[in-house]
């Protein structure tokens, strides 16, 4: 794990002008909706971590196989690609049948929940339900799981 | 008409031909009972008598009567078998007409219609069966017909198979069939038990009901609440990040009244999110596509999980909470997400109309053990005014004495929902009230 932030980090060192970038987590946010992403991102970043985004489906499933970040949220419903067939793909992958996937979700729909523990997230989150600081808790909580 | 006054004229040819030689006769008839021993030389036996030309009217009129008599029971005797013949032919005409007439139901009726035989081979349907399978009758005869499910719901065509083969008919039961062209349609599968009119084996009377429409119509409903969950719930989730975003100070530091618009801001957007869940639910209520999961429900971890949630308007009210409860044996049959809402909207509520400083009381009493239950909330707020009871769980109603409840928004669709979601789980909720002195809800579930 540590030599794979490493790693990462030397990608992204440019973006990042905080102290001690070899011991932020890296998280991935893939969502459509440009201005949650944008929040997320801050957020995360105030809160110390290291984070990227994707706001494409498609392009945010090559970006986690590439930059292999610790956690992911990942939104449910996108164009292109929807979140359950990204998590699909990536539980595939020899790498990301690990990552720890975070779904986020507009919807509240009952099977959902099963349905995200069924396809290996390990939280699913409905964003109404959440404040940005119960998110970041999630994230600490999700990153301490080994 | 004809055969009417054919049988007429047969009739009085009859009697024709035995009363005119018998009219003829008769007063030498008389004559010879009257005088026989004018014709035979030993009739010392009668008496003689002088008749009168009235007595032999009388007589001959007699006469004339008992011989129609006899020629229209000769007739009858005669034309007995012809007659039944032809009532039988009328009723052999009857048949023949109402069994034209059930061909042409049967074969022009809207609905498709198959006749299967024992092992459910199709030997006979009619011309909208054909239509909706897009085949020619040589096509379809001799095939069995639950090879025509969609590969979807095989186990459910053996299933049904099974059903038939084992005599239980089918009624009203939902599955896809594949037509020839390939599309899956949804029907209302009924199979009726006949008999074969002549080899009086089994058969089966199939009616396949086309419900592909009415499906899809649900299925536009469903998805019409679920873009509407995603498209409302979104920007609402956006604003309320925002808005904490820059409540958090990590951006700077705000000055009070800047801090006391944002948590208006919040706090609004708040109860936006709270109004666009209960349209939604309600909106699925409606269109009936609330689903419902029964399973085993540890009601005091979803109360916990509400007070969390409300915890901050819990102790802006300084609210008394007493939990009437062993936590170990609360398990009730149920949806905990719709049991969920029930709860939240009954808790909310007994926080909302309380007095500063009020109680709320949460009983769970388990009965038989058998996954039945009660919840009783009760509290200690403004109550329920006695000429408002009947109608609180209308739709969009509001009690008289809460509608000036300060800033709390009332929608007139919590206790609506409540009771709405309560019956598709099967349960019940009743309530004790009176103004001023609060109310408490009682769930059965």
């Amino acid at each position: 794990m540590e030599i794979q932030n490493t790693t990462n980090q030397s990608d992204s060192i440019s973006e990042d002008t905080n102290a001690n970038p070899a011991l932020k987590k890296k998280i991935l946010i893939i969502d459509d909706d440009e201005n949650l992403t944008t929040v997320l991102v801050d957020k995360l970043n105030f809160s110390g971590f290291d984070t990227d985004f994707s706001n494409d489906s498609v392009a945010g499933l090559q970006k986690a196989i590439d930059t292999k970040p610790d956690a992911i949220l990942l939104d449910v419903k996108m164009p292109n690609m929807s979140g359950w067939e990204l998590l699909e793909k990536l539980r595939v992958d020899a790498w990301g049948e690990k990552v720890r996937v975070i779904m986020l979700t507009s919807l509240d729909k009952p099977e959902s929940v099963a349905h995200a523990m069924e396809q290996g997230s390990t939280v699913f989150i409905v964003k109404t339900n959440y404040t940005l600081d119960q998110i970041v808790d999630k994230v600490k909580e999700v990153l301490l799981v080994k | 008409m004809s055969t009417q006054l054919k049988h007429l004229s047969i009739s009085l040819l009859v009697m024709a031909i035995f009363t005119i030689p018998l009219y003829f006769s008769t007063p030498y008839l008389i004559d010879f009972f009257l005088n026989p021993q004018k014709y035979i030389e030993f009739g010392s036996l009668f008496v003689s008598y002088s008749v009168s030309d009235i007595q032999i009217l009388i007589l001959s009129i007699t006469f004339y009567t008992l011989i129609v008599l006899v020629g229209y029971i000769v007739y009858l005797l005669a034309t007995a078998s012809t007659r039944a013949e032809l009532v039988s032919n009328y009723q052999n005409k009857d048949l023949l007409a109402s069994k034209f007439e059930l061909e042409e139901l049967y074969e022009n009726a809207p609905v498709p219609y198959l006749t299967i035989d024992k092992e459910a081979e199709i030997i006979g349907c009619n011309k909208s069966a054909l239509r909706f399978f897009g085949v020619v009758p040589e096509e379809i005869k001799t095939k069995n017909f639950f090879a025509y499910a969609s590969e979807e719901d095989v186990d459910l065509a053996k299933k049904f198979f099974n059903f038939y083969k084992s005599d239980v008919p089918i009624n009203k039961k939902e599955i896809r069939i594949r037509t020839k062209k390939g599309d899956s349609k949804w029907v209302s599968l009924s199979i009726f038990l006949t008999k074969d009119s002549v080899t009086k084996e089994k058969n089966g009377l199939v009616t396949v009901f086309d419900i592909t429409d009415q499906k899809n119509l649900d299925q536009a409903k469903t998805e019409f609440v679920s873009l509407a969950s995603h498209q409302l719930r979104t920007p609402l989730a956006t604003i309320k990040w925002y808005v904490e975003m820059l409540n958090s100070n990590q951006l700077g530091q705000l000055n009070e009244k800047q801090m006391e618009y944002l948590n208006k801001m919040y706090s609004v957007n708040t109860e936006m999110i709270d109004l666009v869940d209960i349209l939604l639910n309600v909106s699925r209520v409606e269109i009936g596509t609330l689903k419902v999961e029964k399973q085993s429900v540890n009601v005091p971890e979803i109360i916990d999980g509400i007070l969390v949630e409300l915890a901050s308007q819990i102790d802006k009210k300084k609210i008394n909470f007493n939990k009437k409860y062993n936590d170990g044996l609360t398990k009730i049959e149920s949806d905990p997400r719709l049991l969920r809402i029930i709860i939240q909207n009954l808790i909310t509520n007994a926080i909302k109309y309380n007095k500063d400083g009020g109680s709320v009381d949460i009983e769970i009493k388990n009965k038989f053990g058998m996954g039945q239950g009660s919840i009783i909330i009760s509290d200690t707020g403004l109550g329920i005014p006695k000429e408002d009871q009947d109608k609180i769980f209308t739709k969009l109603f509001r009690a008289g004495n809460v509608k000036d409840v300060g800033s709390s928004q009332s929608t007139g669709l919590g206790l609506y929902l409540v009771k709405s979601i309560i019956e598709s789980l099967g349960g019940s909720i009743s309530f004790r009230s009176a103004e001023g002195a609060g109310s408490t809800f009682t769930l059965e579930l």
